[in-house]
């Protein structure tokens, strides 16, 4: 008799809401092949194309993964071809350190791991080597310069055909020099050269090793000096994917070391900069709040909470950013909490994707409609404000809608990556184990894609079970099948010890003797106190069941 | 012309309109709130739908507004603003937040938001409330049918017959817009009675005065005398003093502590109905308000007791008052209220051979006198209890010796107040289950240890230890003689009654259990959150009266027969070809602990890093064990929930459940990094074999299926090795195939730089050869500089010659004036060796040029050569 309510029960059109990203991806990178390649970026307001970040026709790179996760395997092959032929990394270009990894390094990397789901034929040695992975580790041998620093933190920037420009600045954002861990791991463990994830480790330490005596770090280091130069502490802008590669590093490594750094963080960060869910800025060393503001950045925290298990806050602090969102069609850079409106200058919204990166992480966690509605309401927003003839054009300044000459690439590479997944929850991004390949390796047989999937921050994934597929693989093997044989005689006679969770890798990397001992032991004694391991999510609570369409509930205290 | 088009901006786009032309709601796309406003004149009712062109809600609640304006249009002017256009007057004079926002105007009354469920029976539900916001009661039946209703009904009494409107009245309809305004739910219904008669049945006498209807409690009147007779004081006070015997949740989307708030109150009783607001009538309500209202009935229980004492108050007619049928006759109205709370008190045992036991539910009864307006919580506050124990344990021995099935009631008076009485119902269990009960409570402390004894004591039938299954051993204790009367105010389990409209809010019945394939969307569920439990309605009953009592009955008694419900994930299938076996909290017994094989169990949750990473080993494990006597099997707990010895508060654990010894259960140690050796390792450690026994029949049997397992598994890896060698030559292959390219460009390459050797060779030659003839050359120019140099001495000599001549002829002139003939041909021998002079000249010019030349295509050459080697 009554008909369904609009808000609520959206199971039903999430089909069209899911075909209707895919004509938005299309009507962006249609245009940009047209205009823009193989310039770095579509100018939809002028219908051009543009280097922005190096030469490197990165929107095309940016996309590759996006155009598999929409089922277009023909298309991934093409650009796969054109990659191997038309991209030069040996060009006098100078390239932000942190910019080239996330997106040049993460995407060949992603596209080198997915490409045999796309079809393309893979070499024998495959995922251990293959064209793509080789250019990967191009574009990042070309960045190791950067890292040559006394203190291990690298520069922010590097010519990529003569390294370090004398005269660099050596003031790097903190996200600048956490930000290597997933891409710098994997190539280490597909490539077999450990300097890649040497260095990402020892950037990483340093950071750690400069916290503030209340555990918080700030927004600018000086990389020789380690002095702080910008010390407002807070999880958006220049600091936020340091936190995140911590976390997605721990669970991509099984690393206990990377997760006690981010749990003692989460500790002075909920301590020091959360307010009613919200999470201000403050100076690093006195915690006194510097500025009551929420960044368009900072949206990705309660995606990554829910990766850690923490969904009830994750939920609460998305339902304060989702009201932002309600009141601009979009987020802001800056949003001044107390006053409710924009900051000057910081108006504009370019289209990123980091909230709704978080509704597609809370989604899976907890099935809530809310989530759904926000997708609905970012496919309305960016369709009528930013949509034009030649593809979707950051808005300049929130408060009228006036439309800027750019679309960033991370548009196409995560804003409707997110979006589309959000809405297509039988993509294969979300196989929770029940599906999976089985490769033949000259390194043995692997099990890979079994979901699990890591995104990188440029929203590259990163199968987790590739890493163990080549070089070290075999060594375990051995040890399975001598356990195997064991399992088989009858008398078993052997005591079985299991091994501890190692602090770093296999502990074949070299270890740096100064910085190490005292301090890791110290973290170990921690480690120990908790009766639970460190790499483990809390079970949901029983009022998490009724925790959806907007209901929260207070911690039982 | 790149750094022009970087500053290329564009304005926003102009705005168009958001309604369809035909649509009967006027749509002021650019923002016209002046016009919007004037608009206002032309209507009694107006409804304003500020929108934005961009918002999604505000797109879907298009629809619903253009519903609700076709059914209403005649009587209610519908007007859409879009208050986001920057130059529209709407947004530079309004500050939303969010959109879209209805404001309702009555007249001039306004504005009223709408904070209701955006859909169209809703909003259209609440319009005609604004249009209509007092109810005319013009009769006995109407007035019975106004009060009857489960929503607080406020009613007016004005006699309209001198003046052409009584003093108050309009002051009364202001009230009851006022209310919508606060309530948007629009719980509170206002009437409005014109008729004495009428009036008289809630005896109100004077035109003017303000009644409460209260079913539980006693009705009120507004107390003029205390409180200034405004609307906003009206609506507080019948804001307050409402009774909420059972309460519509309709949580509005966004972050909300609704739920939070209402389950911390105490265990609750949740219904879902679908619920279409325009009805007339909702006889599935009506029943649910009936069983509500007997529930919260407690003065007839009393009433119904034995023995009944009133101390200190005498008069108090609302015990006696109340009969069955709450349509005939209403509680009076006094400044009296009665709010009972109950305790559940076990003696301590007397005698400890006895095998009873006694409980008794002590319930505090007060008689106050308490202003009118102040709320009353019918919960007991600790105090009262304290006092009430102290009482009652002073006169325990009238109690401890009951003997008796059924519940005996006394009275008694407390020793601290001559206002409160208390009534303590006291019974006789049989301690066999107490005891059963206690011993269950220990193991809930420690879940850790967890598993042990359990499954052990009856392994033939359904063995696994559910707490909830225990119950049902307890035999039926007198539950048809519990009444559901005035039952709230009996326990010390007092539910708080709650309604949902399934058409908005089906989703939390979802997550309570509800099945997903149901057409009839009807569920009612017990959620005690403080507890961590809840109880649902077995969904093949249908929901009515009867059995929502019996629910609640069952709730309430003190061993309860209910269930703790645990939810199952209903998308879950078995699939055979699934390496790893999908658990859910049906299968989870059959799976783990009735099969004869050796058990891993994984509990994981999708969202959870650290499990997903975890997947691929996992499989890999399930490849490797025999299947036929290894279950390798996962539970996602996040979708199903287990009896709580099996819960677990990390993800991911992993426990193993060796065979035969199934409540032995291990748990893989938490410190150990979950890897496939470290796996193996663990099964193996665990599912070790006792080796000494002497080998019988059986074990060389069983030794033999071990071998044979052994034997499959080795051909298994046989294979895989056999792949692997294919993989290796494959990738030999490749390597041979990189390296003949590689040679063969190495080997083009040689040839290459053999070529480039030879030119450079000819090269050389050339160069040399250039050099060569530039030296002859150069030589040559020398000699021909000398040769000149000769001649141009020659010819110096002759003119010297020449000159000594001249000076010779000039002297022999002198002298010899006739000798003239002689000096013509020496002049022509001059002229001769100028000419020869210039020549020579050019000469040299052209052979420099020329050797700058040569080394200008030597160097290219060279360096040309340089490049390809």
């Amino acid at each position: 008799a009554v008909r369904g309510p609009p808000g609520p029960g959206l199971s039903a059109p999430c089909l069209c809401r899911r075909e209707r990203v895919r004509a938005m991806f299309y009507h962006a990178y249609e245009h940009y092949l047209e205009s823009a390649f193989p310039y770095d970026e579509l100018r939809p307001l002028t219908c051009d194309g543009q280097d922005t970040w190096g030469s490197f026709s990165l929107t095309l790179i940016d996309a590759l993964d996006t155009l598999l996760i929409l089922g277009n395997v023909s298309e991934f092959q093409r650009v796969v071809n054109v990659l191997q032929e038309g991209v030069d990394f040996d060009i006098d270009v100078n390239a932000s350190v942190f910019e080239t990894n996330i997106r040049v390094v993460g995407g060949l990397l992603s596209a080198h791991l997915l490409s045999r789901k796309a079809g393309v034929e893979v070499e024998a040695g495959w995922p251990c080597s293959g064209p793509l992975l080789r250019m990967a580790e191009e574009a990042a041998r070309k960045l190791l310069p950067a890292f040559q620093t006394p203190t291990g933190m690298p520069y922010g920037t590097v010519n990529l055909l003569h390294g370090v420009n004398p005269g660099e600045t050596p003031v790097t954002c903190t996200a600048g020099i956490g930000t290597f861990i997933v891409e710098f791991a994997t190539l280490s463990h597909l490539t077999g050269d450990p300097v890649f994830e040497d260095v990402a480790r020892k950037a990483l330490k340093a950071l750690w090793k400069n916290r503030s005596d209340i555990g918080l770090v700030g927004n600018h280091i000086d990389v020789i000096t380690a002095k702080w130069v910008a010390q407002d502490a807070g999880i958006g802008a220049g600091v936020d994917s340091y936190f995140e590669y911590l976390v997605k590093g721990a669970i991509l490594l099984q690393d206990e070391e990377l997760m006690s750094m981010f749990l003692e963080y989460n500790k002075a960060i909920k301590n020091y900069t959360k307010f009613d869910d919200w999470y201000l800025w403050v100076q690093m060393y006195k915690g006194t709040v510097s500025m009551p503001v929420f960044q368009s950045l900072e949206a990705y925290w309660p995606g990554l909470q829910s990766l850690i298990g923490d969904v009830d806050n994750a939920m609460r602090t998305f339902l304060n950013y989702y009201t932002v969102w309600k009141q601009f069609g979009g987020l802001p850079e800056f949003y001044n909490i107390p006053q409710g409106y924009t900051v000057d200058k910081r108006e504009g919204y370019p289209l990123r994707p980091e909230l709704i990166e978080s509704a597609m992480y809370l989604y899976r966690a907890t099935r809530d409609p809310t989530l759904l509605e926000l997708g609905r309401d970012a496919v309305e927003s960016i369709e009528k404000i930013s949509k034009v003839d030649c593809g979707f054009a950051t808005i300049k300044d929130l408060r009228d809608h006036r439309l800027d000459n750019r679309m960033e690439s991370f548009f196409l590479a995560e804003t409707i990556k997110y979006l589309y997944l959000l809405f297509d929850p039988d993509n294969f991004i979300h196989n929770d184990g029940s599906d999976f390949d089985v490769v033949v390796t000259p390194y043995g047989e692997c099990v890979l894609d079994a979901g699990g999937y890591i995104f990188n921050t440029e929203a590259h994934p990163i199968d987790p079970a590739a890493l163990h597929c080549c070089r070290k693989h075999k060594q375990e093997q051995w040890e399975v099948q001598d356990l195997m044989r064991e399992f088989y005689s009858r008398k078993k006679s052997k005591k079985f010890t299991l091994k501890r969770i190692p602090d770093r890798g296999e502990g074949e990397n070299a270890k740096d003797p100064e910085d190490s001992s005292s301090d890791k032991a110290g973290e170990k004694r921690n480690s120990k106190k908790s009766s639970h391991s460190l790499l483990s999510c809390p079970s949901q609570s029983f009022n998490s069941k009724l925790a959806v369409l907007g209901q929260v509930f207070l911690e039982n205290t | 012309s790149c750094s022009r088009a970087k500053d290329v901006t564009m304005p926003a786009k102009l705005p168009v309109s958001f309604f369809s032309p035909s649509s009967p709601v006027i749509d002021l796309f650019r923002g016209q709130l002046d016009y919007a406003e004037q608009l206002r004149q032309d209507s009694e009712i107006v409804l304003y739908f500020f929108y934005a062109p961009w918002c999604g809600q505000s797109i879907a609640a298009r629809e619903e507004i253009e519903r609700v304006a076709s059914r209403l249009s005649d009587q209610v002017l519908f007007v859409a603003v879009n208050c986001w256009w920057n130059q529209g007057k709407c947004r530079k004079q309004k500050h939303f937040f969010y959109f879209p926002v209805i404001h309702l105007y009555h007249r001039s009354f306004g504005p009223i938001e709408y904070k209701g469920p955006m859909s169209a029976v809703y909003i259209e539900k609440f319009v005609r409330r604004v249009m209509t916001p007092l109810l005319y009661i013009s009769s006995r039946s109407k007035l019975l049918d106004f009060l009857s209703n489960y929503e607080p009904g406020v009613v007016g009494f004005f006699e309209f017959n001198a003046s052409p409107q009584p003093p108050g009245y309009l002051t009364f309809f202001t009230s009851a817009l006022h209310s919508l305004k606060k309530d948007y739910l629009g719980t509170i219904r206002f009437g409005v009675v014109t008729d004495k008669r009428v009036a008289e049945e809630i005896s109100l006498v004077h035109s003017g005065s303000v009644y409460l209807h209260r079913h539980a409690n006693t009705s009120l009147i507004y107390p003029k005398d205390i409180m200034n007779f405004t609307a906003e004081n009206i609506c507080k006070w019948a804001l307050e003093n409402r009774e909420m015997l059972i309460r519509w949740l309709r949580p509005h989307g966004g972050k909300s502590l609704l739920l939070n708030n209402e389950l911390k109150k105490g265990p609750a009783l949740l219904i879902f109905i679908p619920y279409n607001p325009l009805e007339e009538i909702h006889p599935l309500l009506d029943e649910i308000t009936k069983v509500a209202l007997e529930y919260h009935k407690c003065n007839k229980s009393q009433a119904a007791e034995p023995d009944l004492q009133h101390v200190g108050d005498s008069d108090s007619p609302a015990f006696d008052s109340s009969v069955t049928d709450a349509h005939l006759k209403f509680s009076e109205t006094f400044p009296i209220a009665k709010y009972p709370c109950c305790n559940t008190v076990v003696l301590p045992q007397w005698h400890s051979i006895s095998r009873t036991h006694n409980v008794c539910e002590l319930c505090v009864n007060q008689t106050l006198g308490v202003k009118p307006n102040k709320v009353h919580v019918p919960r007991c506050n600790f105090l009262e209890i304290e006092a009430a124990l102290d009482s009652f344990y002073l006169q325990e021995h009238t109690f401890f010796q009951v003997i008796s099935n059924t519940i005996e009631c006394s009275n008694f008076l407390s020793f601290y107040s001559p206002f409160s009485y208390y009534t303590a119902c006291c019974r006789t269990v049989n301690r066999h289950f107490l005891s059963f009960i206690s011993s269950e409570k220990t193991i809930f402390q420690t879940p850790k240890v967890a598993f042990s004894s359990h499954g052990k004591k009856d392994n033939t039938q359904f063995s696994i230890p559910h707490i909830e299954d225990r119950n049902c051993f307890i035999p039926d204790l007198n539950i048809s003689s519990t009444n559901i009367t005035g039952l709230s105010c009996r326990t010390n389990k007092t539910l708080n009654l709650y309604l949902l409209d399934s058409n908005l809010f089906w989703i939390y019945a979802e997550r309570l259990g509800a099945s997903r394939s149901t057409h009839l969307k009807e569920f009612a569920a017990i959620v005690d959150l403080k507890e961590e439990v809840h109880y649902v309605l077995d969904q093949n009953e249908s929901l009515v009266g009867p059995t929502l009592e019996n629910f609640i009955k069952n709730f309430s008694v003190l061993y309860s027969p209910l269930k703790r419900h645990l939810v199952d994930d209903p998308s879950v299938h078995f699939h055979e070809e699934h390496v790893v076996t999908e658990v859910t909290t049906n299968t989870f017994h059959e799976t783990v602990f009735l099969s004869a094989k050796n058990v891993l169990l994984l509990y994981y949750a999708q969202w959870c890093g650290f499990c997903a990473s975890l997947n691929h080993i996992f499989i890999q494990l399930a490849r490797l064990l025999p299947p036929d006597s290894f279950t390798v099997a996962r539970i996602d707990v996040t979708r199903n929930d287990l009896p709580w010895e099996f819960m677990t508060d990390r993800l991911p654990t992993i426990l193993f459940f060796p065979r035969q010894r199934k409540e032995q259960s291990v748990k893989f140690p938490e410190d150990s990094s979950v890897n496939l050796p470290n796996l193996l390792k663990f099964i193996l450690h665990h599912s070790s074999l006792s080796s000494s026994e002497p080998c019988t029949k059986e074990c060389l049997h069983k030794e033999s299926v071990l071998q044979q397992g052994h034997i499959s598994h080795l051909e298994r890896e046989i294979q895989k090795l056999r792949s692997e060698i294919s993989a290796l030559h494959q990738a030999h292959d490749q390597l041979e195939a990189q390296l003949s390219e590689a040679r063969r460009e190495e080997q083009r390459l040689q040839q290459q730089k053999h070529t480039l050797e030879k030119q450079h060779k000819t090269l050389q030659l050339h160069s040399d050869q250039l050099q060569a003839t530039y030296d002859q050359k150069n030589q040559e120019l020398l000699e021909m500089a000398e040769k000149l140099q000769e001649l141009a001495d020659a010819s110096e000599n002759l003119l010297k010659e020449n000159a000594l001549l001249r000076i010779l002829v000039a002297s022999r002139g002198g002298k010899l004036q006739s000798k003239d003939d002689i000096k013509e041909p020496l002049q022509s021998e001059q002229t001769l060796s100028e000419d020869n002079d210039i020549s020579l000249s050019t000469a040299t010019a052209a052979l420099a040029e020329k050797r700058i030349d040569n080394i200008d295509t030597i160097e290219t050459e060279h360096s040309s050569g340089n490049r390809t080697e």
